[in-house]
């Protein structure tokens, strides 16, 4: 069979390949005080201020509420200066002043709170009074960096305020940002989904995963796509596995090093939602779709995400007794990381409500909240068939590493591979997500001397040290392409829905199974010993990393 | 290769030794062009307890990476006062010597711990080892690693070898009637096709001795020696009483000896009896009071031909084997050994990962051997 591209579709082939080129417009961060605005958002905006490449007519407003105890008369100021703040701790250019100044210049705050109809009509007035003052012709992207709970309550209220444009006007652009999660289950994505939709249109919707923002994972399409090498490799005839990890060193809060106070925690989102909501179910899928789609025929976004969502409709799906064995959880316990010792899971989810001056809900008094997930997948089409895909997330782990590795199958066990019970190690295809952006290749080779002695040895390549210069945050290149109208690497509603149908028996699985106690690991170690089973029953173990 | 420019050593916290290394490796960059080139062949994890050890070490790193290129993690963990004071860092880069075109660095953390803070080292380790690369672990601690306990098995957890020196072991007649078995137990039984291997220097150090013992006593050099062997003697140095002891267990299982009954006079001399196809053998090790850390004579009394006399194989200034025949008349043969510092020995020894299986069947006789001086 052929595909006949049409005319249109080789016109959105054509554009995507030329560079991007962001719209005039003002991106208003919805929770513009909050944490993802000061460590992330901001930052990332200010490098791209930088660089150079934002639109010529420009502004960034935040909107929200200042935090408790601020004190600033001038609210541009006050969003001013902590922008500077987080630049300053967070950002991977370090502050410059006359930079700074210049970027200052087009950012704003409006106070309000997102259930106030009266915050929106003060919004939607400055808006329009920096349209007029920047020369943007009426293009917005509403960022929405707030809490699920809350999104319908700005989606509703945007709505009423008439400031959602259609998007059938070709004059300017309304555009939305949706954060992770989407949803705590099916069910309720499917609502986040319907309430978004019920207000801007899918072309007008961009549900971000700041993952598939990451250098690295586009290389993977590179890398794929563009040697002749590897395609013809990419299945089941030569790949023996796939790994993917996705490790945290740090635990629910993070701690002044110096004195050991709590400086700030995730448990309010954290606790009750756990790594498979938190991690498995968005960013690892997203990871896998792009490690195991088949060849896109075009760059056009929809192409590319019709590939990715093939991928998750053809996830195996697990039955409660497939749950059993191929999907282990645990929780840390006290252990060392640095040096220092850590708290277990449920005691610092206890330090946490006490230090947000909130009461601990009943059901984590004793939390069974997963903090570590293992689980083996298989993907049923004929590229995959029979390769197992393991995965492995958690907190508290030795390192902070995220990683792909591709195991290829070894050599047959003659020649230099004769050694029962003493098999060379596989060649792996390594592709780090963070940190350092690269990839490696561990291959065997012959050990310098007059003995044939095999050794494995690691061909690498760092995006920073190959390329001279740090790569983009993940934000900056999202932020840009939802300015340039570019959703190829976000998420489409039938992804969310299709990876959440992946997840749903694990979940379902676990919440009738009411475990009082989840297997147990010490911080600073690899997850629980449980973990171990799903990989070393298949005659396989996870990689040192 | 060789080890260029003195570095200096500096001490950040522990969460910070990543960046250190980066920021270490940057500075000594030359050229903006010139491409940073992290030499590493594998994780060299070195285990010390004791603080003069840990120095003698930190002097041999240089040499050790310049054969073998590998990130180093010297931990050291003094025992003594038990009180916790955490783990210190203290980081180095080297620039080892480099083409026209690259320069090469490599990396060595130095981890220090005391008390019930030695417990906290192995999680400093997990959190500092290079992905995909080999781990080895060099036991440097006086310990025999089957009298360890826990701490050489949580530092051992991905290793692919770990290296020892039964050269001066505490307790060697205890250590060495556990190694087999420890041996057996440590290098089998791991799943998911990890496998992992244990080496002692010591065994190594015998090589050219095993290769000469098995040329003096060929057939044809003394015919009818190994036939008519009445008694053998070693002698060692101070510390070498396990090297000597490895020594009998190989030339026994080589010759075929089945032991009868051991004693020891402590700190003196070890005897077997051995039962030999034509007759009984005595076999002894005795400890010299000075002279250096090594076999320094062996006597096996036996017939060449049909007279009576004995091969000797001796250390001639700790760099050249002599083996004498007495009782014929027969010149003297000298083999020359290469020098082989404790450093380069061990960079040898980090890149031969095959599981010798001579070294095991020769550590199964120890065992009996020191079974028998035990019972």
């Amino acid at each position: 069979m052929t595909s006949v591209m049409t005319d249109s579709e080789k016109v959105i082939a054509h554009e995507v390949t030329k560079s991007l080129v962001p719209q005039s417009c003002q991106l208003v961060i919805f929770g513009g005080t909050g944490d993802l605005a000061w460590r992330k958002l901001l930052p990332a905006v200010y490098n791209l201020n930088v660089e150079g490449v934002l639109p010529s007519h420009f502004a960034v407003v935040c909107f929200g509420l200042p935090a408790e105890g601020a004190t600033q008369v001038d609210l541009d100021e006050y969003i001013r200066k902590r922008a500077k703040e987080g630049i300053d701790r967070f950002s991977r250019r370090s502050l410059d002043e006359s930079h700074f100044s210049d970027f200052a210049r087009s950012l704003f705050f409006v106070q309000g709170s997102f259930n106030d109809t009266r915050a929106y009509e003060l919004l939607k007035a400055k808006l329009d009074a920096l349209d007029q003052q920047f020369g943007i012709p009426g293009s917005r992207v509403f960022y929405l960096a707030v809490p699920p709970q809350v999104v319908h309550l700005c989606v509703e209220h945007l709505k009423l305020a008439g400031m959602i444009r259609d998007p059938s006007d070709t004059t300017s652009f309304t555009r939305v940002i949706v954060e992770k999660p989407i949803g705590r289950d099916l069910a309720s994505a499917r609502e986040v989904v319907r309430v978004v939709g019920s207000a801007f249109a899918e072309t007008q919707t961009y549900r971000i995963d700041h993952y598939l923002g990451k250098e690295t994972v586009q290389n993977l399409l590179v890398l794929r796509f563009a040697n002749s090498i590897f395609e013809p490799l990419w299945n089941e005839k030569h790949i023996d596995h796939v790994q993917i990890t996705v490790a945290e060193e740090e635990g629910l809060a993070q701690y002044d090093a110096e004195s050991g106070n709590m400086l700030s925690t995730r448990a309010g989102y954290y606790e009750g939602v756990g790594a498979l909501r938190d991690m498995v179910q968005n960013h690892i899928l997203q990871v896998l779709c792009v490690v195991a789609m088949e060849p896109p025929w075009s760059l056009a976004p929809e192409v590319v995400r019709d590939a990715k969502v093939g991928v998750l409709n053809c996830l195996r799906p697990l039955a409660p007794a497939d749950v059993d064995k191929y999907v282990v959880r645990g929780q840390y316990i006290e252990g060392e990381v640095h040096g220092q010792r850590a708290r277990g899971y449920r005691k610092e989810v206890r330090a946490s409500f006490e230090s947000m001056g909130r009461d601990l809900p009943p059901a984590s008094v004793h939390s069974t909240t997963e903090t570590f997930v293992g689980l083996k997948l298989f993907i049923d089409n004929w590229r995959w068939a029979g390769v197992p895909f393991y995965i492995r997330t958690g907190k508290r782990l030795p390192k902070r590493v995220s990683e792909v590795a591709i195991q290829f199958k070894n050599v047959p066990q003659v020649l230099f591979n004769s050694q029962p019970g003493r098999p060379l190690e596989p060649t792996v295809l390594s592709v780090r997500v963070q940190p350092e952006e690269g990839l490696s290749m561990r291959i065997a080779s012959k050990l310098p001397g007059p003995k044939i002695r095999i050794y494995p040895v690691k061909m690498e390549f760092n995006y920073n040290s190959s390329f001279g210069n740090e790569s983009p945050e993940a934000y900056e290149r999202l932020l840009l392409d939802v300015m340039a109208g570019d959703a190829t690497l976000f998420m489409r509603r039938d992804q969310v829905d299709a990876a959440w149908k992946f997840v749903m028996p694990i979940l379902d699985r676990w919440e009738q199974s009411r475990v009082r106690d989840l297997p147990e690991y010490q911080c600073g170690t690899w997850g629980p010993i449980e973990a171990e089973r799903i990989i070393e029953s298949d005659g396989r173990a996870w990689r040192n990393l | 290769m060789t080890v260029l420019e003195p570095a200096q050593s500096v001490s950040v916290p522990l969460r910070h030794v990543e960046a250190e290394l980066s920021r270490q490796m940057k500075a000594m960059q030359k050229g903006e062009e010139t491409p940073l080139h992290r030499s590493c062949m594998s994780n060299l994890v070195i285990f010390c307890d004791q603080a003069d050890q840990a120095q003698e070490v930190a002097r041999q790193v240089p040499e050790i990476v310049a054969a073998h290129r590998a990130r180093v993690l010297l931990l050291i963990g003094e025992h003594g006062d038990e009180t916790d004071s955490g783990v210190s860092a203290s980081v180095l880069v080297r620039q080892l010597s480099s083409g026209r075109n690259h320069q090469s660095f490599s990396e060595q953390v130095t981890l220090r711990a005391s008390g019930g803070g030695i417990s906290k080292l192995p999680f400093a380790v997990r959190a500092l080892l290079i992905g995909d690369l080999p781990i080895n672990l060099w036991w440097r601690s006086l310990q025999p690693p089957p009298l360890a306990g826990p701490l050489l098995y949580d530092l051992a957890e991905n290793a692919q070898q770990i290296i020892y020196d039964s050269l001066g072991w505490l307790e060697p007649t205890r250590a060495v009637a556990a190694t087999y078995s420890w041996l057996e137990q440590f290098e089998q039984g791991l799943r998911g096709g990890r496998w992992r291997v244990a080496s002692d220097l010591n065994w190594r150090r015998l090589k050219y001795w095993r290769r000469l013992i098995r040329q003096a006593f060929d057939e044809a050099a003394a015919p009818g020696a190994i036939a008519s062997a009445a008694e053998l003697l070693i002698e060692h140095g101070p510390h070498a009483v396990v090297q000597a002891w490895e020594l009998v267990s190989w030339i026994t299982s080589q010759f075929g000896w089945k032991v009868q009954a051991g004693k020891v006079q402590q700190g003196l001399e070890l005897s077997w009896q051995f039962q030999a196809q034509h007759g009984p053998v005595r076999v002894r090790i005795r400890r010299l009071p000075q002279g250096i850390a090594q076999v320094l004579l062996l006597r096996l009394q036996c017939k060449i031909g049909d007279k009576e006399g004995a091969v000797v194989i001796r250390l001639e200034e700790d760099r050249r084997l002599v083996v004498e025949q007495e009782g014929v008349s027969a010149s003297p043969r000298t083999a020359n050994l290469q020098p082989q510092s404790s450093a380069e020995l061990l960079a040898r020894q980090l890149s031969d990962r095959d599981r010798d299986p001579v070294f095991a069947q020769s550590m199964a006789i120890a065992q009996e051997l020191a079974k028998s001086v035990l019972d």
